[in-house]
């Protein structure tokens, strides 16, 4: 399923993805500034199944999903995933596409406003991820919506002649900052 | 998810699902024994929604689904997932032995078969499991097959009135080759010159 539209700080948003975002993630996940943490920058990265991705997500009741905006332009997305509703557990992710605009904050409101839903919409017990260690932006970003290291997965890949460990981390409303 | 095929164990063998087998893993999964002590794997369902979900499971192709056999008699089913074709690895994300069979050994056996097979056959680097925090028979296999912590999720499971914690483990193959490589092989010599024509 696709979140309503939360206006943060910043100018940042969390908006429903449309079609066109969606194709937007292929040019996104291809670009090795984005992808050193992501995949392996290739797969089926047609339009055709773009589309098929997007019917799909918005029918799948497992997963929250929005595009991120900043001055209302579709930057990245985020959403929790495979969402199990008797455990009240899912794990979360981000992707901010527009690596010219990394270091702004962007990731950080995003998981703020995603994480609130969790608590107070979705009413979640918990939410989980997997960072690499080495992406600090991302780790810190979690970390500042009260994420807590559970646990440190060592050689989780390699790139570019090193291995690269991920953090385990994981969230409850408990551990959220924001009181609002 | 793809159907696995055979591997044996000492007392055990992992083979090929069929149909036949859905009934009873309908009723293990209604069974309060294994569902406090697994995650559940389908719920409880009719006879024909289990076929369609047999249908599905056969289309996938990094997911595998073994049912497990004692001299010709169902035991138990393994599932679990390959990781992609530039990560290579299996997660194990169900190993149940039927509730009335448990403390006779069949969970070690079986689970030692399938990881001579993961390591010693397919050469994967790594294999995960999540066990529950209070699941001592599981975290007692997979230490004697020399699984390792490496995260502990908290008050991941409800029951009982109260939560669990799940603890996430890891072997890579250098633990297994140092552990079972001498002993555990999926063929027992190198294949003789003639052996084949």
């Amino acid at each position: 399923m696709f979140g309503p539209r939360l206006d943060g700080d910043g100018g940042i948003s969390l908006v429903p993805p449309t079609l066109e975002h969606f194709k937007l993630h292929i040019q996104w996940i291809v670009q090795p500034e984005v992808g050193r943490f992501w995949g392996p920058r290739f797969g089926e990265l047609t339009e055709e199944r773009q589309e098929e991705r997007f019917k799909k997500t918005g029918e799948d009741d497992t997963q929250i999903m929005w595009t991120i905006a900043y001055q209302d332009e579709p930057v990245g997305w985020t959403g929790i995933f495979d969402i199990d509703w008797v455990r009240r557990d899912g794990e979360s992710g981000i992707i901010i596409g527009r690596h010219d605009l990394f270091g702004r904050g962007i990731a950080s409101e995003a998981v703020r406003l995603r994480t609130g839903f969790a608590w107070r919409e979705m009413r979640l017990h918990r939410v989980h991820n997997w960072i690499a260690l080495a992406n600090r932006g991302s780790r810190r970003a979690n970390e500042k919506s009260g994420y807590k290291q559970m646990g440190v997965y060592r050689k989780s890949f390699f790139r570019s002649g090193e291995w690269y460990d991920e953090w385990l981390g994981e969230a409850y409303p408990h551990t959220f900052p924001d009181p609002d | 998810m793809a159907l696995g095929g055979t591997i044996r164990g000492k007392k055990t063998t992992l083979r090929l699902p069929a149909e036949a087998d859905l009934e009873t893993f309908n009723r293990w999964m209604a069974d309060m024994r294994a569902r406090r002590a697994h995650r559940v794997w389908h719920e409880p369902a009719m006879p024909a929604t289990w076929k369609e979900r047999f249908k599905e499971i056969a289309k996938e192709k990094m997911d595998v689904l073994w049912s497990i056999d004692v001299d010709g008699r169902l035991v138990g089913f393994a599932t679990g997932s390959f990781w992609s074709v530039t990560e290579l690895g299996f997660t194990l994300r169900q190993f149940l032995i039927d509730p009335d069979e448990w403390r006779k050994g069949h969970g070690f056996d079986a689970a030692l078969a399938l990881h001579r097979y993961l390591f010693d056959y397919l050469n994967l680097p790594r294999v995960g499991v999540e066990v529950r925090a209070d699941n001592v028979a599981a975290l007692r296999i997979a230490e004697r097959l020399g699984y390792v912590e490496y995260a502990r999720g908290h008050e991941v499971y409800y029951r009982d009135g109260a939560y669990v914690d799940e603890i996430q483990l890891f072997m890579g193959k250098d633990a297994w080759n140092e552990r079972w490589g001498a002993t555990e092989r999926e063929y027992a010599s190198p294949l003789a010159a003639d052996a084949t024509r």
